[in-house]
């Protein structure tokens, strides 16, 4: 079934991370993603995992969900961790077959790029995970603002952004709905060669588009029959507005990733210190 | 998925003239947690073949899971089920005659349309189930006279150039194309004018009276049921709750509006002139009503 597709939703209670300002978690899930890259060893990794298991204890979510979202990429992670493995020609020679050969500096580079990775996932899926899609999008709009005075459309782009959203559900909806329609009346998807199976999905795709482009129509047509205009000024319904939990959450994030930036501009300096460097 | 165990091979005594059989039904969709309700439970009927079937119950009470049982698009977790002797608790039943023998048209099934031309979409089903290609332009022709279109005029026409009424009917041909034994309907007639309803129910019980056809039908409009079952079958939160006769069931009124149901107008006549002291026979509809209570009053006047 598709709708069991789970991958970052938002998971409704009631803790710290969710009652954050979604402007504020935005800001920090960027920083993270950012900070992410700077970190060199597996101290840091380690640091940072202690940040996120922080977080994640603060936010109710259960590690499940967020493992959950891991599952996703699967494939992604062990194509980069065998790319790295296969492609670091650095350190010791620890096994040579045919034409592959395995470094050890291979596998810590491999080893590094997968942490980063999950890292950076589980980040960015704490911040769905605990943000509606609309205080997202709200939060885009509200960061976007500022680029108004050179035309930049951020309200619309913002608005695009939330009916995407909206529409995505229904969609999942319809195409298992499709789906089961044309398998019954015979049609398979796991049978014949490559292209028979491509062609299979046609009785699909175009009635899912064709039903796509109707309701964003019919959504057009309700919009303009209320006079909707993005232009002007409009406010928001809830107002978005700063906490302590937001000043509270933001120092701890900044001052690890703080502490991340300064290992890395002071890495030449202090390299007598060799722990922080494993 | 934790199937095995608990799926029951059908008993051989299962009579050839049952069209479908379940025995504890039980099914859920999310079978792996512990938390997912479960959609059926314990589901046992018995359906003949060319019975004209009404399946009824609130929204959410588990009658598209069901339906959809019935051609395997929904897998069997629990209990048994024969389908026109395919037993669907073995492994691989053989799906393709299956889904050929069982014809399945969903809600709005205009929106499932697809080719370039009628005579390709109403054409999808035979092609899949292996029906030889020199057959297929015949076997369209019949099925999109049988709902009511000229097929020189369809034929070559897109199926999104059409009308929504018309768009529906060539919907309906295209899985009436197969020749299905049993024929399944997720609530055929939302959103059709009344001239459309009634011409879709015309063509279901001319299938049903003059092919032999099954017909299970999903409803939400208790005076087509009224009218046109033989048995009603009501569903409540995944279970069967009734399954009678559509004059037996509908004078239970208190337990209909139980239900969230309505009780069909012709019944609720029929209930009142009976309060009254006046019993007729069996209607099914205005016309019949009527001629009842003429013949009444003749009797009477007599
Ligand atoms: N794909 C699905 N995934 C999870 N739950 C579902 C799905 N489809 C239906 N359900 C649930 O199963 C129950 C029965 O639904 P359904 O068979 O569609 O009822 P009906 O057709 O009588 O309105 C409902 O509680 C519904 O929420
Ligand atoms: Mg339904």
């Amino acid at each position: 079934m598709l709708r069991d597709v789970t991958f970052g939703q938002y998971y409704l209670t009631k803790s710290f991370v969710h009652s954050m300002d979604a402007r504020i978690k935005l800001i920090l899930c960027l920083l993270f993603m950012v900070g992410i890259f700077f970190v060199q060893s597996f101290v840091g990794f380690a640091f940072v995992a202690l940040f996120l298991l922080v977080a994640i204890g603060f936010s109710h979510v259960p590690l499940g969900s967020i493992v959950k979202s891991i599952k996703g990429i699967i494939f992604l992670l062990c194509l980069t961790a065998l790319l790295n493995m296969f492609f670091t020609k650095d350190g010791n020679l620890l096994v040579s077959w045919w034409i592959f050969e395995i470094y050890d500096q291979g596998l810590i580079v491999a080893a590094k790029m997968l942490l980063r990775l999950v890292f950076l996932v589980m980040g960015s899926s704490l911040l769905t995970l605990t943000t509606t899609p609309v205080d997202l999008t709200h939060a885009i709009e509200s960061l976007l603002k500022p680029l108004k005075v050179i035309k930049f459309p951020a309200h619309e782009l913002a608005l695009i952004m939330s009916l995407t959203l909206s529409f995505i559900p229904g969609l999942i909806e319809e195409t298992d709905r499709i789906i089961s329609a044309q398998k019954a009346r015979g049609a398979s998807f796991d049978s014949g060669n490559l292209i028979k199976r491509a062609k299979a999905f046609v009785p699909i795709l175009i009635p899912l588009l064709v039903g796509g482009f109707r309701k964003a129509e019919e959504l057009a047509n309700a919009m303009n029959s209320r006079c909707y205009e993005g232009s002007t000024n409009r406010t928001q319904m809830r107002v978005m507005k700063l906490s302590w939990r937001d000043l509270v959450g933001a120092l701890i994030t900044v001052a690890v990733f703080a502490t991340i930036f300064v290992v890395y501009a002071m890495r030449s300096q202090w390299s007598t210190i060799t722990w922080l460097y494993f | 998925m934790p199937r095995a165990k608990k799926i029951v091979p059908t008993p051989s005594v299962v009579e050839p003239n049952v069209a479908i059989y379940a025995d504890k039904l039980t099914f859920s969709y999310n079978a792996k947690s512990t938390s997912g309700k479960r959609a059926l439970t314990d589901i046992s009927l018995t359906i003949n073949r060319g019975e004209f079937v009404a399946l009824v119950g609130h929204t959410g009470s588990g009658k598209s899971t069901f339906v959809q049982h019935l051609n395997a698009l929904m897998r069997l977790q629990q209990g048994s089920l024969n389908v026109l002797g395919h037993d669907l608790a073995q492994k691989k039943p053989n799906l393709m005659q299956l889904r050929k023998q069982v014809g399945m048209v969903f809600q709005y099934p205009e929106y499932q349309l697809f080719a370039d031309t009628v005579l390709e979409d109403v054409c999808f089903g035979p092609k899949n189930f292996g029906v030889p290609a020199s057959e297929h332009e015949q076997l369209a022709k019949k099925a999109i006279e049988l709902v009511g279109l000229d097929f020189e005029e369809v034929k070559n026409k897109s199926p999104f150039d059409l009308s929504g009424g018309e768009k529906r009917r060539v919907a309906f041909a295209g899985v009436l194309v197969s020749e299905p034994q049993i024929l399944v309907l997720d609530e055929p007639t939302a959103g059709l004018d009344p001239q459309g309803k009634k011409e879709i129910l015309q063509l279901v019980r001319k299938l049903n009276k003059e092919q032999g056809v099954t017909v299970i039908m999903v409803s939400h409009d208790m005076n087509e049921v009224y009218e046109n079952a033989d048995r009603v079958i009501v569903f409540r939160d995944g279970c069967l709750v009734y399954d009678l006769p559509p004059q037996q069931l509908f004078r239970l009124e208190n337990e209909i509006e139980d239900m969230n149901l309505e009780v069909p107008q012709v019944a609720a006549f029929c209930n009142v002139l009976e309060q009254a002291g006046i019993t007729l026979p069996t209607c099914h509809n205005v016309e019949e009503v009527f001629a009842a209570l003429c013949a009444l009053k003749e009797g009477s006047n007599a």
